[in-house]
Order: C-alpha cells, then structure tokens, then sequence
C-alpha cells in the first residue's frame, strides 16, 4: 500500500509540475485567440525564439540562464507586435483561410530563420541555478526544479494576466475588443493597439516559458513543435480565450500524460503484469488527444469557454 | 589516296573514342538522403561529412592513404569519371524521404542512391528504389526487417541490431564473467533488474524486439520494457516507470533530442542504475556530449567507430586526421559508416565500370572489400545474395564504448567490447546521480 501511495504520490506531483509548465506554454495562445480569434500557428515558434533568447543570454554573458527571462520576455513582446504590425493586421481584413494560412507560414518563416541563423543541432546549457537540479520530498518524490520554477512562474503569469483582464482599464479594454471589436472602436477604444497589445503579451508569456524550459530542455528550430501540439489541446480543452481554462487545462494534460506512471501505482497494488505498461506509454499522449476530442463532440467552447 | 582515306578513318575513329571517353569520363551522380534538419540533425550532418569526405577521397590521388580508392582519380574503370553527390534532407520524414528519392532518380537521373539514417525513412526510400530498379546503398540504418523484405535493389554495410543486440548480451555475460578490462568477476543477479526503453518508430520497436528475444535465454531479458514518442516534450512519466523496479541494467535506444532529454529526466529523478547502455543513435552523436558534458560519464553506447580504433588501424588513423582538418571534429559512429557506405560505392562502380543499373547489381552482388581497405574494425564488406537477410554485408561487426573523461577533461568513448579490443578499464558501477 505504502509502494501504492508513494508511486500515486509521485505520479501525481510529475503531473501536475508539468501540467503548470503546458499551461505556461498555452498561456500566450489563449490570450492571443481571446482577444482576435486568431488561432497562432507560429506559437511553437515564438516559444523557440524565447528559448534562443535565454540561451543567448546565458553564453554570450556568461549569465545564470535565470537572467535570459526578462530578456526573453523583452524579446517575446517585441516579437508579437512586430508580427502583428508585419503579418497578422493585414490577414484581419482577409478571409478566415488567410489568417490560417498568414500565421502557418510565418511558422516556417521562423522556424527557417533559427535554422539559417543557429543552425539544426540542439543546444543547451550546462550551469545555471535551476539546471538540472532536483530534491526530494518525503519518502522518495523528486521535485525537478526547472519545472518547479516553471510552475511557480506559471501560476504567477496567470494570476498577473487574471489580474490585468479582471481588474484594469486596460484589461478591461482588451476583454471589449474580444467581444465585439466594432462597438469597442464606437465607444472609443483603440482597437488596433489592443490586439497589437494582445500579440505583444502573447509573445511575452511565452518568450519567458522558452527562457525557463531552457533550464531543461535542448532548444533546436523544431523544439516549438513538440510543445505547440500539446498547447493547442490544452486551450481547446480549457476554452478558447479563457486564462483560467488555460491553468486548469494544463494541470488536466499533465495528468493525463502520467496515467502510465499511475497505472505503475495500480500494478503494484494488485501485482498486475507490468509489462503492459510499455503500451500506455506508447499511446501517453493519445489520452491528451482523447480528452481533446470529447471536449470537441460534448461541449466545444471548452471547460472555461465563453465564446461559441 | 588510299593513305590518306585510311588517315581520315584513323583520325575519325580516333576523334570517335576520345569523344565517347569524353562522354565517359563526366560525373556520376549519386543521390543522398539525410535527417539535415530535425531531432536528429547533428547525426544528418556528421553522415554528410563523412560521404563528403570519401568522395573527395576518392575524386582525387591522396598517395599518402593505404586505401585502393586513394590511387585513382575518380573512377578508373570509367576513365576517371568523378562522383557527385546530390545531398537531401528528410527531415526525418519517411513520406519526404520517398518523394526525395522520386525527384532524384527522374529529375537528377542519379545513377544510385545512398541513405537514409532512421530506419523509418530508410524503409520508404529503398520501395522507391526497388519501384525504379536503382541501387540503393544503406549505411547506417539498423532495423533487421530491412533487409528480410528479400530487395534486389538494396545492399547494407552496417551490421544490424540483430547482431549489435547480439553484441550486448554477449558483453553482459562476459561482464559477469570478468572478461571487461578492469573489472572482477561477479554474480550475473547484480545486473537485474535490467529495464528497456526504446524510440517508437520502426528502429527503436525492433530494437525492443531484439533486446526481448535475444535477452530471455541467457536470463537478463527485461523487467519493464517500453516503448516512447521521440518527438515528445516530456520523458518524466518514463523516467518514473523505469526507476519503478529500482533498475540495476538501463537499455535505451533513443535518437538525438530524446535520448538527450531521457538522460536529463534520469538525473532529475536522480536515477541510480550500475549501468545504462544506449544503442547508437542519439547516445553516440557529439550533441549527446556537448549537450550533457560530464553526466556522459560511464554510459555504454554500442558503435562502430571510435577514434581509438586509430591505434590499431592506421587507415582509420589517417582518415581521421583528414576529416578532422575538414571538420574540427573526431570521425564518429556516424560519419565513419557514412564514409564507409560511400566507400563500397567506389568499390561497385570501379567493379561494374559502368553506370547501368543491372551492371550495378551485378557488381553490387559481387563485390567484395577487404579489412584493410576499411576504417572501421570489420572483417571486410560481402553482401549476402541468397537466403532471409539479403543484401546485409555479413562482415561488419560491432563495438561497444564507454564515455570516459580524457586527459584533456573531455569526454571521449573508449572501447570495451570485443574485448580484445579494450582501450581502457571499464567504469562499473557508475555512479549515477
């Protein structure tokens, strides 16, 4: 039973530490999405560059990759109004294909240029504060503190974009423009600058996401892909547009990809045969997709959706 | 005036052969596949240095090599024609690498093609080369199922996973038994549990299926195995599920980002085995290293090439001198079978001298390289032209190396299995983290 709680209890707390850096991650495109209903397909790509930022940061100074956020988060912001002003103010006024296809081509673009300019091998740093670091908890429940970090950050994020929608003028700004953009430019609210503003703290949140996952993860052009399609089934299953249906989200896909480890649990509980747990693995991230595709047939605005 | 006919077809038959020489001696285009871009990039890179580098080899007279391919410039048999190779990258896509493989064969007309590192890709490329009736050379694609499928227009230098697989129990047992440099005799039950976690695509789930089948008679097959999406964000669940069992024998077959993340989430989950063992791949490029310094220290990776083999071969000394002026860099598992590969297309186009495809098969089938024309530790390469594995050169033979910190505190793979080969003492047991 002890082996049952301690292996539960350690599934749980890998889950949930992940689940806080997915919603980190999906964060910046559901804020995107709330305010201009346009779904970024270079979201991955925004998070590469954050990740390079922070890496920059670290190797060119010689700095603890801690001091890449800030710049990361600088980056990110530049880099989300720069594509709005560039890219995204220009698909507005085309048909819904066009923004779909504006913003998967500004993907490859990006992704192109890290490739022309760092080059395909992944990179990573060696030292830093969070690098590679862990302790235990209790009996045996490793915390890793880059995602520790990331989840601390990330529930900071949240509370602070929670904040800024729920209680300033600017938020207040923002949610109008989301509903209906005309009577918010009747009413005298300077549309245009909320969405460049949307993009700009879309690109900032994940630019920072980028800098914090480079404590752990190699950053290579194509990294942004292995976290968009999980990002993009987190907001879909929180709720388009919705920050808490973001957080909740994240916490539910992090769980979800530790079912294996829970299974592990179970097995050693009723003495199951172990081996099948190398099939749940195989198929962690179909759980994710599953519970995407349920949200989708039963209740498609999401968990915490408001808009249809 | 009967003379001067006779000159005048003398002249024109003259002008004739140096003109067909001429059409002779142009370029032999061969068609490359590689991952340039993608998860496994840094190895899609070494691969293309290593062909590169063979093909300048021999593109010209490097009297200094002991390797028969050193002596011409170009092909001889084709009047010195000069090799070309058409690089690619597949992203690591199998249905990119097919359309690659169309496009060079119709658009490049390359008399051959060369390829393609995942075994995945490797699958999908040697169908189209097998649709078009054009060679195919594989120099680093592991999966066994790729040459059971009985391909007439398919040949492999790199011996498989059956054999690599094969290598590693065989070096487990000897371990036990006090046959590895440096370490003592001791009982086979202090390498149990073994756990296995292998990438999930074509290579890596017969890797799986190797390590099982070739595991269970000698007892050390595995506790846990399982399967994983290399392109995942996150191993932890993995990572957990291995350490479930306590695991004493860690097995791995991971390909570049993923292997790298795996040992990342063992030491945040501060795993404690005695030993891990990576099967190539991602364990062997130089990212591996670079990207994870000294936790390198004590991994088993199963290879073919190791800069040490330099000091019992003076053929793979001297090619990696040459490759580490060009490259700043060792030859490593990778390029070296790359530059091998692209070796034993030299060897078939100066035995077919001819660029048609049945002349290749035929020469392809025929070939036959000895040990010392190699750089890497085999017996020679010699395809297999009847029987299950057709087309598999049944010369190669494997390696196993440890990472281990060099005078210089770099980490570098010092051999340990065949044993006779051992460059160093073994580190056992690591000491994790």
């Amino acid at each position: 039973m002890d082996a049952f709680l301690l292996q539960m209890a350690k599934a749980i707390t890998a889950g949930l530490l992940m689940g806080l850096v997915f919603g980190l991650v999906a964060l910046g495109l559901t804020i995107i999405f709330g305010v201009m209903d346009i779904v970024n397909f270079a979201h991955g790509e925004f998070l590469m560059i954050g990740m390079y930022a922070g890496l920059l940061t670290a190797t060119v100074f010689g700095l603890d990759p801690l001091f890449g956020l800030p710049v990361a988060a600088v980056v990110g912001f530049a880099l989300g109004i720069a594509c709005y002003y560039g890219l995204v103010r220009f698909l507005l006024r085309g048909p819904m294909v066009a923004q779909l296809f504006g913003t998967f081509g500004l993907m490859l673009f990006l992704r192109n240029v890290a490739l022309l300019i760092m080059g395909a091998d992944p990179q990573s740093v060696h030292s830093g504060l969070l690098v590679g670091k862990s302790f235990v908890l209790g009996p045996g429940i490793v915390i890793e503190v880059t995602k520790l970090a990331a989840g601390g950050l990330s529930l900071l994020a949240f509370g602070f974009m929670w904040w800024v929608m729920k209680r300033t003028k600017i938020g207040k700004a923002l949610t109008a423009t989301a509903l209906d953009a005309q009577a918010a430019r009747y009413m005298g609210i300077p549309t245009e600058r909320m969405n460049s503003l949307a993009w700009g703290l879309g690109g900032a949140t994940v630019g920072m996401a980028g800098a914090l996952l480079l404590n752990f993860w190699p950053v290579e052009p194509n990294v942004g892909l292995l976290f968009t399609m999980i990002a993009f089934a987190t907001v879909a299953l929180g709720g388009f547009g919705s920050i808490s249906g973001a957080a909740v989200a994240g916490l539910i896909v992090g769980l979800l990809i530790n079912i294996p480890s829970m299974w592990d649990a179970f097995s050693m509980l009723i003495g199951g045969d172990r081996l099948q747990v190398g099939l749940l693995h195989q198929f962690k991230y179909s759980f994710v997709y599953a519970a995407y595709f349920l949200i989708m047939v039963f209740r498609p605005r999401g968990l915490f959706g408001w808009k249809h | 005036m009967a003379r001067g006919y006779l000159m005048a077809a003398l002249a024109v038959f003259a002008a004739f052969s140096l003109c067909t020489n001429a059409i002779a001696v142009d370029e032999i285009k061969i068609g490359v596949l590689y991952p340039l871009t993608g998860g496994a990039a840094a190895e899609g890179k070494e691969l293309r240095d290593g062909a590169e580098l063979a093909v300048e080899i021999a593109n010209n007279v490097k009297t200094e090599l002991d390797m028969a391919m050193a002596k011409n410039s170009g092909i001889k048999s084709l009047g010195g024609a000069k090799i070309k190779l058409i690089i690619q990258d597949h992203q690591g896509n199998p249905q990119l690498g097919a359309d690659l493989a169309k496009k060079l064969i119709q658009d490049d007309k390359v008399v051959g093609l060369m390829g393609a590192y995942h075994s995945a890709v490797t699958k999908t490329v040697a169908a189209v080369a097998e649709r078009y009736g054009v060679p195919m050379i594989n120099e680093s694609s592991t999966s066994p199922a790729l040459t059971k499928e009985g391909l007439k227009w398919f040949w492999r230098t790199t011996p498989h996973d059956g054999t690599f697989t094969n290598d590693l129990f065989l070096f487990l047992q000897g371990l036990t038994q006090g046959k590895v440099r440096g370490v003592k005799p001791f009982d086979k039950k202090e390498l149990l549990p073994i756990v296995s976690a292998c990438e999930k695509t074509e290579w890596g789930s017969n890797v799986d299926a190797a390590i099982k089948e070739i595991g269970k008679p000698s007892g050390l097959e595995p506790q846990i195995s399982l399967l994983y999406a290399a392109k995942a964000p996150d191993l932890s669940s993995e990572g957990q599920s291995l350490l479930s069992v306590k695991p004493a024998t860690m097995l791995f077959a991971g390909y570049g980002a993923d292997a790298i993340l795996m040992i990342k989430t063992l030491k945040s989950l501060k795993a404690k085995p005695k030993l891990i063992w990576g099967q190539n791949a991602g364990f062997e490029s130089p990212e591996f290293v670079s990207a994870l310094g000294e936790d390198t220290e004590g991994i088993l990776t199963r290879t073919v090439f190791s800069p040490r083999v330099g000091e019992v071969k003076k053929v793979s000394a001297q090619v990696n001198n040459l490759y580490k002026t060009k490259t700043g860099r060792d030859l490593s598992g990778a390029s070296a079978r790359a530059f091998t590969a692209t070796q034993a297309w030299v060897h078939i186009l100066e035995k077919a001298g001819s660029t048609k495809p049945q002349d290749l098969q035929k020469a392809a089938n025929e070939v036959k390289i000895d040990a010392d024309e190699l750089i890497v530790p085999w017996q020679g390469i010699k395809f297999t032209t009847t029987g299950p594995d057709l087309g598999q050169n049944v010369l190669g033979t494997g390696m196993i190396g440890q990472y281990q910190k060099g005078k210089d505190g770099k980490m570098i793979l010092e051999i340990v299995y065949p044993f006779e080969l051992a460059t160093a003492d073994m580190i056992f047991p690591i000491k994790g983290w």
